[in-house]
């Protein structure tokens, strides 16, 4: 994710999860998808991680999660493999939220 | 047995602010200790942590954590990553646990003073777990890399490293322990958490990690980037400080703490991270520059929390953007030309392949730091070892304690930033090395760099012994260039080629 000017790489909206490679990252990128219609949702794969982002607002909700992985998950599971995200966090126990206050 | 909702009991468990009988809460919260800048306790009491994690869910996610880890460890114990990996990998590995290892108990000495001295209370629970995050990245920073100690002696630095005088070690040192460790809690939930923990940590953490993935180094891949959740957790303690400081008028205070910390952080990771990504690395597994790396973690994704926040970029903003191009290599030619000095053997990383890498990603780079470099391979090339050695010191910077250095070659603008302070005359690097230490000169005042250390008649005999004995570098232990000077071959052959 880099840009042709660095000078503006701060300039941008992107908020979402970066997680360790494997299974759950796999169902990250799938709810993502599911659990934001009609959004551009980008995965940039660094092998060890794997950096997924959309503008503004992503949600990611329990159920979809489980859907995608075939098992019970428990929200706060997520932490084993989150290992930073873009914008903030707001965390339930049934749907985790990244944003940004302020659109530029 | 059916369990309450998590959000059922979450709030009331946290109300933990209770109305002291016995002392004054000047007493029960000293404001050395708090740091809390004259903010009522109820204004922190609006505190209200984003990232949120019970005792119970804490235990359960970090054993199955450590069970990864650790299994990743034992399933590949048996790959001789020590037989097989590149010199200069091996040199990343000792170069991160000798600087960060130990560092992470005294992390757990800052954690542990929020825990203590926030007033704010979901704050001190973020806190005790983030206390027991960093006890754990000690403990395995620790026992990752013993199973090594036994076939080289400079992983025993490791351990080691924080008990020296190293001059590497000295500059970590004067770091963190100004963030962490004579810091009170809010100045540390802002310079070490949010700071530091939101952005550097990352680079170290995560862009590593996508190194050692391509390096096939597996285990450190996976202990590094699990650390990093823990990271990503309690790094969220800062946020809320730095809304409430925003709406109760400390705003300038937040930025500066903030300005202070950043610049910092950058200097020892042009030291740390740069030379690792860029050189130490073998070409063929570098995922990207040090200067990508820089740009993914910390100018698009940390400098936009700060804008999100309603702070500003750090006033030298435009001058760090500038140096992500040139401090770091200026850093590895003094660390490889200082290379006895060293806990590691530092990688040239100077092959014409690599030197076109380095062209490519940072132009101008063979009419610059390539000049030297070109020197020191003529040397090489002509058997001329012991003119690959320096006869001086450095000029080190009171401030980050790491080697002044400009663009050498065609792009040469050396510049000292001297101060006079109680009738001591110091030195900086920069401009905001040298704002750094006027915003509390007296908490800087008293250091001795490594040469000033030497000026002063403390390192005997004032000769190379002498420093490697202060400094604690046994034989086995000092440092040599990371593949014993085979890459010179290639020059030599070329220069055959060119004569013939």
């Amino acid at each position: 994710m880099t840009t042709k000017n660095i000078a503006t790489a701060d300039m941008n909206n992107r908020v979402g999860p970066v997680m360790r490679a494997g299974e759950l990252a796999d169902a990250i990128i799938e709810a993502a998808r599911e659990d934001n219609p009609g959004k551009e949702i980008r995965v940039d794969d660094k092998r060890a991680y794997l950096r997924i982002d959309t503008d503004d607002e992503m949600i990611l909700r329990r159920e979809t999660i489980e859907r995608n992985l075939g098992r019970p998950f428990k929200m706060n599971d997520l932490e084993v493999d989150l290992s930073s995200f873009a914008g903030r966090i707001e965390t339930g126990p049934d749907q985790i939220r990244f944003y940004l206050l302020k659109h530029i | 047995m059916a369990l309450l909702n998590r959000m059922d009991w979450y709030d009331i468990a946290r109300t933990t602010n209770w109305t002291p009988k016995y002392v004054k809460e000047s007493e029960l919260y000293p404001d050395e200790m708090c740091g809390s800048m004259g903010i009522p306790m109820e204004k922190w009491e609006v505190y209200d942590e984003p990232y949120k994690q019970t005792y119970p869910e804490y235990v359960k996610v970090q054993r199955e954590k450590d069970a990864g880890a650790y299994s990743v460890k034992a399933a590949l114990e048996r790959s001789r990553i020590f037989e097989n990996a590149d010199p200069g990998w091996l040199s990343v590995m000792k170069a991160h646990y000798g600087a960060i290892a130990r560092g992470e108990y005294g992390a757990a000495s800052a954690e542990a003073r929020m825990m203590r001295f926030s007033k704010a209370p979901g704050m001190r629970n973020m806190a005790t777990l983030g206390c027991m995050d960093e006890i754990r990245h000690s403990q395995m920073q620790l026992y990752f890399p013993h199973e090594y100690v036994s076939k080289d002696r400079q992983f025993d630095w490791a351990h080691k490293a924080y008990d020296t005088n190293e001059w590497a070690m000295i500059a970590s040192r004067h770091f963190f322990d100004d963030m962490m460790l004579t810091r009170d809690a809010i100045s540390v939930s802002i310079m070490l958490t949010f700071a530091f923990e939101t952005g550097f940590t990352n680079m170290q953490f995560l862009g590593l990690a996508a190194d050692a993935a391509e390096a096939g180094d597996f285990t450190f891949s996976s202990l590094i980037s699990s650390i990093q959740t823990d990271e990503s957790r309690h790094a969220q303690i800062g946020g809320p400080v730095l809304q409430i400081l925003i709406d109760n008028g400390k705003k300038a205070e937040a930025q500066r703490q903030i300005d202070i910390s950043f610049w910092r952080a950058w200097k020892l990771f042009s030291v740390l991270t740069g030379p690792i990504m860029d050189y130490y690395t073998p070409l063929e597994h570098r995922k990207q520059s040090f200067k990508e790396f820089m740009e993914e973690w910390i100018v698009a994704q940390f400098e936009r929390s700060i804008n999100d926040l309603g702070l500003d970029k750090p006033w030298y903003w435009d001058q760090f953007l500038h140096d992500l191009n040139i401090q770091h290599h200026g850093m590895h030619l003094g660390v490889w030309f200082w290379r006895p000095t060293v806990w590691w053997n530092p990688a040239a990383g100077v092959t014409p392949a690599e030197r076109d890498w380095l062209e490519q990603k940072y132009p101008g780079w063979n009419d610059t730091w390539g000049q030297c470099w070109d020197v020191i391979i003529d040397n090489l090339v002509e058997g001329n070892l012991a003119k690959t050695y320096p006869e001086t010191l450095p000029v080190v910077c009171n401030m980050c304690n790491l080697p002044i250095n400009f663009t050498p070659g065609k792009g040469w603008a050396v510049k000292d930033y001297p101060l006079e302070y109680k009738g001591r005359l110091y030195h900086f690097g920069s401009e905001p090395d040298r704002w750094c230490f006027e915003q509390e000169p007296e908490r800087y005042a008293g250091h001795l760099s490594l040469v000033d250390r030497f000026l002063a008649g403390q390192i005997q005999p004032p000769n190379l012994a002498g420093a490697l004995a202060y400094m604690g570098l046994a034989p086995g232990e000092i440092g040599d260039d990371a593949h014993g000077y085979s890459w010179i071959e290639i020059y030599k052959q070329m220069r055959m080629k060119k004569a013939s």
